[in-house]
This record gives structure tokens, C-alpha cells and sequence, in this order.
């Protein structure tokens, strides 16, 4: 059963206050968490958080499009490397 | 002949498929059809080419026929072994848009000119592109977010990167 609407997205406390801290200082920082459970809310595009996948913080860069799912989905905590060859990687 | 230095394992052969000498092959292109694009392939020396053409998709990857085989026991024989393409075959890219196998191996330097490490993988886990840079200290490799904030520049002639790394990632 999906989560109730009127509860809103559940964020752990702690990651918002992280948040809000590292937009007011203007640092270029990464914001170390580990509520992989938090829901990637609007006011954390732009930031970089660090999520910790049992083993260590993995940078993930908050874009719009990630808005309404969970930390936990950008840092797994299984890595298979595979092969480079003719894969590619674009700066943005 | 390509050196061997040049050269990007594009595949794998897993086995013979069938008994009339085609083979099991697996690719590791990032659009698995795309390894007949850069036949011939060679094998990692750079000293025998195979010329493959698919038949057909199977549940590991795909059947090919290699110029040449045509027997089961030949097929067997080539096993295990990996293809290689020649590096200047992949097709060149727009602006900001790099090979991984361009990437791995590169030095990374901080903005001040500080060695920071050497780039040993290219990851991504839907987010954006991330370096992992081995610092040669034996601590764990670090992730460094691939942007144009974080990796102004991108050195593949001077095979070097300078990196503005966000505060806490060394």
C-alpha cells in the first residue's frame, strides 16, 4: 500500500537540517548522510550528498529529475565494474 | 598492426554455439550490437583477426559466425578468448563526451597541481558520472562526481585531469 498523501514525503530530520546548512554557507561541499531512506525533495537539487551504501559515501548530484525518490537508489551497494569498451561518460 | 596499448576488449567468445562452428559471443559495447561495427577484431596480442558476423540473439548474448570456423571443435578452441578493437576505430565524440577507456588511467590533479590520484574506473549509478581515483595511499578508492564544476579540464593529449573536488572527498 502506498504511503499516505497527507503525511507528505517522509525525510529524516537530520538530512534537512544538513541541507539547509550547506545551501546557507554556499560551500562546495558534500553533504555526508546515511538515511538512504529519505525522499530526494526539490530543495535539495543542486547539491551533492554523499550516501553511504555500508561501506562509504557515494557522491550523488541532485538533479529535478530525481525528485520523489529515495537516496538509497543512487548509491547501491552491490558495484559490478564490467568492461570500459566503447561505453561513454558525458560531463554535464 | 595495432599496439597492444591501443587496443579496447570489446567481447568475449563463451563457447560454440550449435556444431556447425558458430560461437557464443558476448559484448560488452554499450549497444551490444554495435561489436560488428568494429570488425575486424583481433585477439589481445593484435596478431589474429577475426572477421564475425551475428546469426542470431541468445540468452547470453549472441551467436556469430567467424570467418574461417566451421567446424564445432574449432569453435571450442577459441573459448575464453577476449576481442579486442583498435582504439581509433570508435567513432570520436561531441565536446564533454568521453570514452571510459580514455578516461581509466589518466592522472588527477588538484587545481593547485597537487596529485591526487589516477583515475581506475568510470561509474555510474544513475545520478551522474563518477571517477574512481585510486590515491596510491592503500585507503579506499575515492568517487569523484564527473561535472564540469568538479572536472574543469579534461587533458587526454597531456592524459591529465584537473579537479576542483568538492570539500570532504580526500
Amino acid at each position: 500500500m502506498p504511503r499516505s498523501v497527507w503525511k507528505g514525503p517522509f525525510v529524516d530530520a537530520y538530512v534537512l537540517k544538513k541541507a539547509e546548512a550547506a545551501r546557507e554557507s554556499g560551500r562546495n561541499e558534500v553533504i555526508k548522510i546515511w538515511s538512504r531512506r529519505s525522499t530526494i525533495l526539490p530543495q535539495f537539487v543542486g547539491l551533492t550528498f554523499g550516501v553511504y551504501n555500508g561501506q562509504k559515501h557515494i557522491p550523488v548530484n541532485v538533479s529535478e529529475d530525481m525528485i520523489g525518490q529515495k537516496f538509497g537508489e543512487y548509491s547501491p551497494t552491490r558495484t559490478y565494474h564490467g568492461h570500459a569498451a566503447d561505453k561513454k561518460a558525458k560531463r554535464k | 598492426m595495432p599496439q597492444p596499448s591501443d587496443l579496447i576488449c570489446v567481447g568475449a567468445i563463451a563457447g560454440a554455439y550449435g556444431v556447425r562452428g558458430d560461437v557464443r559471443l558476448k559484448s560488452f559495447c554499450a549497444v551490444p550490437e554495435d561489436i560488428t561495427a568494429y570488425a575486424p577484431l583481433t585477439d589481445e596480442s593484435g596478431t589474429r583477426s577475426f572477421d564475425l558476423e551475428l546469426t542470431g540473439t541468445i540468452a547470453s548474448g549472441f551467436a556469430a559466425r567467424i570467418a574461417g570456423v566451421t567446424t564445432k571443435e574449432a569453435a571450442d578452441a577459441l573459448r575464453g578468448l577476449r576481442l579486442y578493437a583498435p582504439r581509433d576505430r570508435l567513432p570520436s565524440l561531441p565536446d564533454d563526451e568521453f570514452y571510459h577507456a580514455d578516461l581509466i588511467g589518466l592522472d588527477v590533479h588538484d587545481t593547485g597541481g597537487a596529485r591526487l590520484g589516477r583515475v581506475t574506473a568510470v561509474q555510474n549509478h544513475g545520478a551522474s558520472d563518477l571517477l574512481e581515483i585510486d590515491t596510491g595511499t592503500g585507503r579506499a578508492t575515492v568517487l569523484l562526481p564527473f561535472t564540469l564544476a568538479v572536472v574543469p579540464t579534461v587533458d587526454l593529449s597531456a592524459r591529465r585531469i584537473v579537479a576542483d573536488p568538492p570539500e570532504g572527498l580526500f
